[in-house]
């Protein structure tokens, strides 16, 4: 039973990087019904540039800073590649989604899987194409609390995963631009009638998904300590499976569904190789993918969606 | 503009049997909002009936009904006996219901001729391997299903027949409308709904169209259901008029009796200048 | 036959007409003779008659290329007797030779160059992009208004029937004449400079004297396929065709078309403004390309000293990609249902030939397999893996049937992972990483049939193709294949006209799956093993790319797509890679700045850069349906259509083409 509740602890840190990504997923789909292929891919360049800022302070990966040091360190990591990978994500969709807005639904699709394979390409042309080390530079405390132990990265992870949920929401909910995005995702048309500047909008959804992405970027290393060219791919697609399965245009959905995934993932591995060759971890993919076809099949609008009935 | 009201010797309304569509108390509720309240009609062989009322009066979420792309919350429609509840459009198609959309649907990308060709695609029995292999039986059915869409687009006059091989995006909006009908024709149907079939036309399209949905009638032998906003046209052309408002029928009857209707007159310009205006009504339409 | 008819014509239009296109076939004769043609035509005289011999180059091979340049000979006389009758005259001589040089000179040169027909055409689909633009702007810039097509349809009397027919007879005659002319004063320079042996003088001799014979008789034929395509002709077949049928005039049904749709037919019409770009010359083209296809193993190592093996094994590897192009084709083209784990499908029909053709079905069933009559399996097991393939591309494609096109297309890409992780995964029936190998190669009678011998091979990916593409052709133009359009087009509209929605998506997968079955299971047997890391998402990708790429829907079209992609993939880098180790070439300044750098790791980037480039600049591919061109540039609306609120066009994110069906 300790087991269990172990992994459903290790499951909700993972859950929460999950969620993170999976925001960006939400938000675009919602606003112009795209799924951005290329934002996994966008979370992975987030975990490159953070390694690239540590590395130009001069921490590597066997560097221990200290005090304020360490914590000016992580600060400029997180926010610079919050802010890389946001200007990234403006820039790509100025690029290879705005002038296919009006195209036929798979044009936009295919340039996002273009946009994904050549993202790919730069973050192995950039760091190689084996694992790179994260600095592990935040002090690893071990808490206990019964037989569950966690780390503080697992609590630090979590900490900003939540804050940046907060804020996102705060901004969703309270803000004029917030709302403006809301209007936009409801109606692009009539929200132009009401004089909201549709490209504005759509460029600052683009802004603050990617940026959210590159957050998730910077603690996915913190917590796993290492990242890969291919780790946008891996991850993008059970991030996408975690905003559908919250109901994909909802960003609350986009929280649940993230941590609810990271659970599921993590109580995989207890599957036995009785019942699966290889024991669950083998097939994790698998039954991630199967979710995701069972969510679709049976309630496609997820678990805080809403079914929009159809106009004929 | 004035339009003849031809006599077909269709009978008096009233209690109505042998109806070839009949819907019965039929209700569509989209979670809180009723659509649909009730709605009785019956449809006798090759009559021509309209269904008018203001916008968002539930008409083409009737039309939906009838033809399977949404199921009644409860009610039944049935045609020739047999229910229509629980089937999937296509298999409406086939037992002999085909429409057409206010907003004209055709495939763009396709050509004049092709369009009527897909119409035609219940009427058809080549299988998989049939098209593959392509035995004579196959050979003649395509033949054969070429001439009867050239047929049918010749209904409507040479003009369609002359740009059969043109992209169907490429037309006249009323050309569009024709193609649009000869598509439904072809799927060889016994009751035919048109949505709005004049919409977007003026005054000397209106008419032709209104002469080729009577010739529909009487050359073809179809029972017409249509939904109508000219209320000269609907006056003209139809035996019988059902009113509907607020998803309810509040009336239904001859055409004359429709026009001069309070609860008619009222739904559309709202009760207190339903006295005033029966009359002006009456005489706006002659 | 008088003698009139041989004379150089005397009116001066006539005239320039015969000088234009007599330079213009020219051109491409002459330089393919002098590059490879003589070579070809005089080794084969002396292999034949001298005990001359060519290392690595068999008699049949020397003859079945010989066959290939007579082929060549006379699908251009065909040609000259073609053009000259099916030419309106109205474009100018220059326009014509610019085009001949950049169409066929260029091709030439650039394969010359590179040494390689794959890198050399590769640069022509970027060559020729770049002069359509350039022509574009000099076009433009000089004001030029080429005629209008439409003024040239028009019915033709008999008299001018048969001047044309007479124009083509003499033109095939007077190209014969001019073009063995050149050939003997270029055969006297070297009999006075070195001598000619004597076989080769004897050909000489009869070429100069058959050749406008030839000419004569192939410009007949091919001015009578001219005069086959007149309005008169086609109104004669459409009558017949139609005779049930109220009869059209096809002369105001062109002139009554939308200046795009118009210009499509004129396209097929005699007499033509471009005959070269015509429907008529395309068959001429097409009888050349599958001269060539089918005889390319005989001509690789004449036009190519070394290589050859490589080459044609690549060349039918190859092969697998442009049946999956064809299979996805209809997936994606024709129902447009976007899937991205087509490679699901390639799996399965690869692996079920590999766990039935090889060791591994000992190990699944126990019983001995003979290595002598086993591989004779292979032709009923390429089907079983076709149905096999089919019937999981029927039963994966259910849970997709409600869904709209980015979902469905998520789903197809779960597949796409999830299937090479159960071959993975079940090692006990399919070993796992490791994979199975040994598989058998299949067995014909007579042919030393194994994975090193790529010419079999080849010949069995050809057929396959051809069997393929009348598949995809005779599905196109059936009820079946006009309710893939349809449903694609506008689903609800589909379904109200009687199509059944889930059956026809069915039916789709089940025919795309059934061609990467066959896919498969031909991989499995050429390459003669088969592991789970073979089939990823991006090879899924690659698929798609081909399919888009070269042209949704267009059958030649993802034929040339999947060949391009190929090319990029497996050959080009790699060559790239090649020249830039070599210190001599021009690519060596790359390894020099970036020494780790490969060509071959940014093929994913490269491809990436193509996929985002064609979607925003020619989405409807290389060699696009005239129905998909169509769509995606809008070019004029028609007279009086008003597009109100009401009218969305599909495509534009109002439209709601699902159906939810309760």
């Amino acid at each position: 039973m300790s087991l269990v509740l172990q992994l459903i602890v290790y499951g909700i840190a993972t859950g929460a990087i999950y969620a993170l990504i999976a925001l960006g997923y939400t938000m675009v789909y919602g606003i112009i019904e795209l799924i951005n292929f290329a934002h996994g891919d966008i979370f992975m360049i987030g975990s490159m540039v953070s390694i690239a800022i540590f590395n130009l302070l001069g921490i590597n990966s066997d560097s221990h800073p200290t005090g304020w040091f360490l914590a000016v360190a992580m600060i400029l990591s997180c926010v610079g590649a919050m802010l890389i990978c946001a200007v990234l994500g403006v820039v790509i969709e100025r690029i290879a989604y705005r002038p296919l807005r009006n195209a036929p639904r798979l044009a936009p699709l295919i340039s996002a899987i273009g946009v994904s394979l050549i993202l790919e390409d730069v973050g192995k042309l950039w760091k190689g194409n084996t694992y790179i080390p994260f600095p592990q530079i935040f002090p690893n405390i071990t808490y206990k609390a019964g037989a569950i132990s966690f780390s503080s990265i697992n609590v630090f992870v979590l900490v900003v995963a939540l804050l940046l949920m907060v804020a996102l929401n705060w901004l969703i909910t309270r803000t004029r631009i917030g709302r403006a995005m809301r209007a936009v995702a409801q109606d692009r048309d009539a929200a132009a009638l009401m004089g909201v500047n549709v490209n504005r909008i759509i460029s600052t959804t683009f802004f603050i998904g990617a940026a959210l992405a590159g957050a998730a970027g910077f603690i996915y290393g913190l917590q796993y300590g290492s990242t890969i060219f291919t780790l946008g791919f891996n991850l993008g697609l059970v991030a996408f499976t975690a905003a559908v399965l919250g109901g994909i245009g909802n960003i609350v959905g986009a929280m649940v569904g993230g941590i609810l995934i990271g659970i599921i993932e993590a109580l995989a591995t207890l599957i036995p190789p009785t019942v699966l060759p290889h024991g669950g971890s083998a097939w994790s993919r698998a039954i991630l993918f199967g979710i995701l076809i069972l969510i679709l099949i049976f309630r496609p609008a997820g678990l805080l969606g809403q079914q929009t009935p159809e106009k004929v | 503009m004035s339009i003849e009201h031809t006599s077909s010797g269709s009978p008096a309304t009233g209690v109505v049997t042998d109806a070839l569509l009949d819907l019965s108390v039929v209700t569509k509720q989209f979670g809180g909002l009723v659509a649909v309240k009730d709605v009785d009609l019956q449809i006798r062989p090759q009559e021509i009936v309209s269904v008018i009322g203001p916008n968002g009066a539930g008409k083409t979420t009737v039309f939906n009904l009838i033809t399977g792309i949404y199921r009644p919350t409860f009610g039944d429609i049935r045609l020739e006996g047999k229910t229509l509840v629980g089937l999937s459009p296509d298999q409406i198609v086939k037992r002999g219901i085909a429409r057409t959309f206010q907003n004209i649907r055709l495939f763009n990308n396709m050509t004049v001729l092709e369009n009527v060709l897909v119409g035609q695609h219940t009427q058809l029995k080549a299988t998989i391997l049939g098209s593959l292999f392509k035995p004579p039986r196959v050979v003649r059915e395509e033949a054969h299903a070429r001439e009867r869409a050239l047929e049918l687009l010749g209904f409507f006059g040479t003009a369609l027949l002359e740009r059969q091989e043109e992209y169907v995006i490429n037309l006249s909006y009323a050309d569009r409308r024709r193609v649009e009908i000869a598509r439904a024709l072809a799927a060889n149907p016994k009751v035919l709904l048109l949505d709005e079939p004049t919409a977007g036309m003026n005054d000397t399209e209106t008419l032709e169209a209104v002469k080729y949905i009577r010739r529909l009638r009487d050359e073809l032998g179809l029972t017409i259901l249509l939904i109508e906003h000219k209320l000269a046209v609907t006056m003209g052309m139809s035996d019988r008029i059902a009113v509907l408002d607020y998803g309810q029928k509040i009336a239904e009857g001859l055409p004359e009796d429709i026009r001069r209707n309070p609860k008619v007159i009222a739904a559309y310009l709202g009760t207190a200048s339903s006295e005033e205006t029966s009359e002006e009504a009456t005489k706006s339409v002659e | 036959m008088s003698m009139r008819l041989l004379k150089f014509p005397d009116e001066r239009e006539t005239r320039l007409l015969f000088v234009k296109w007599l330079v213009a076939l020219l051109i491409p004769v002459l330089a393919f003779t002098l590059w490879d043609g003589e070579s070809i035509l005089n080794n084969t005289l002396l292999t034949l008659f001298t005990g001359f011999t060519v290392e690595g180059v068999t008699t049949i091979g020397f003859v079945l290329s010989t066959v290939f340049v007579l082929i060549f000979y006379a699908v251009t006389f065909a040609l000259a007797g073609y053009f000259l009758a099916a030419d309106s005259g109205r474009r100018s001589m220059i326009e014509l030779w610019i085009d001949v040089v950049i169409f066929t000179l260029v091709p030439m040169l650039l394969v010359i160059l590179t040494t390689s027909l794959v890198v050399g055409l590769a640069l022509c689909i970027v060559v020729w992009p770049i002069y359509f633009w350039v022509r574009k702007r000099v076009v433009a810039a000089l004001h030029y208004a080429p005629p209008d097509p439409l003024d040239e349809v028009m019915e033709l009397s008999p008299a001018q029937q048969d001047a044309l027919k007479d124009r083509g007879r003499s033109g095939g005659f007077w190209f014969g004449t001019a073009f063995s002319l050149i050939w003997l004063v270029i055969d006297l320079v070297y009999l006075f400079s070195g001598g000619l042996p004597t076989p080769v003088l004897i050909f000489v001799i009869l070429r100069t004297i058959l050749f406008p014979v030839f000419g004569l008789l192939l410009g007949q034929l091919g001015g009578e396929l001219a005069l086959r395509r007149t309005l008169g002709a086609l109104q004669k077949k459409a009558d017949a065709k139609d005779k049930n049928a109220p009869a059209v005039d096809l002369e105001s049904e062109i002139k009554s078309l939308s200046p795009t749709r118009a210009r499509e037919e004129v396209k097929e019409l005699v007499p033509n403004d471009q005959p070269m770009r015509s429907r008529g010359a395309q068959l001429f083209y097409l009888a050349l390309l599958a001269a060539f296809v089918l005889l390319y193993p005989a001509l690789d190592p004449l036009l190519f000293s070394f290589g050859t093996v490589g080459r044609i094994s690549g060349f039918a590897d190859a092969g697998y990609y442009v049946i999956l192009a064809l299979g996805l084709n209809i997936v994606v083209g024709f129902a447009g249902l976007l899937d991205l784990g087509y490679v699901a499908f390639f799996a399965i029909g690869a692996y079920t030939w590999a766990l039935i053709g090889s060791g591994q079905f000992t190990v699944l069933t126990g019983l001995q397999v003979n290595p002598q009559v086993w591989p004779w399996l292979f032709w009923p097991v390429l089907i079983l893996s076709a149905c096999v393939a089919a019937f999981w591309g029927v039963l994966l494609g259910i849970p997709t049937l409600r869904l709209r096109g980015d979902y469905l297309a998520i789903v197809t890409l779960g597949f796409g992972e999830i299937i090479p992780i159960i071959f993975l995964q079940m090692d006990k029936y399919t070993n796992g990483t490791n994979g199975v190998v040994g598989i058998f190669s299949p067995h014909f009678p007579g042919i030393n049939w194994t994975t090193f011998t790529p010419v079999p091979y080849y010949y069995l990916i050809l057929a396959l193709i051809v069997l393929l593409i009348f598949i995809n052709l005779r599905l196109r133009d059936s009820r079946l294949g006009r309710a893939w359009i349809a449903i694609r087009e506008d689903e609800i509209a589909a379904a109200s006209s009687g199509i059944n929605l889930a059956n026809t998506k069915l039916f789709a997968f089940g025919a795309g799956a059934f061609f990467s079955g066959i896919a498969g299971a031909y991989h499995a047997a050429k390459v003669g093993n088969v592991t789970p890391d073979a089939f990823s998402y991006n090879d899924s990708i690659i698929y798609l790319a081909m399919v888009v790429i070269g042209g949704l829907g267009s059958i030649p079209g993802v034929i040339v797509g999947a060949l391009v992609v190929y090319a990029v993939n497996q050959l080009i880098l790699a060559q790239l890679d090649t020249m830039a180790a070599d210190p001599s070439s021009v690519l060596h300044i790359v390894k020099v700045l970036a020494p780790t750098f490969t060509f071959d790791s940014i093929r994913n980037l490269i491809f990436g850069t193509i996929l985002v480039t064609v979607m925003l600049f020619r989405p409807e591919g290389l060699i696009p349906s005239a129905r998909r061109r169509r769509e995606l540039h809008h070019v004029d609306q028609g007279q009086d259509v008003e597009v109100g609120s009401l009218d969305v066009p599909p495509g534009t994110p109002g439209f709601e083409s699902e159906i939810r069906v309760e």
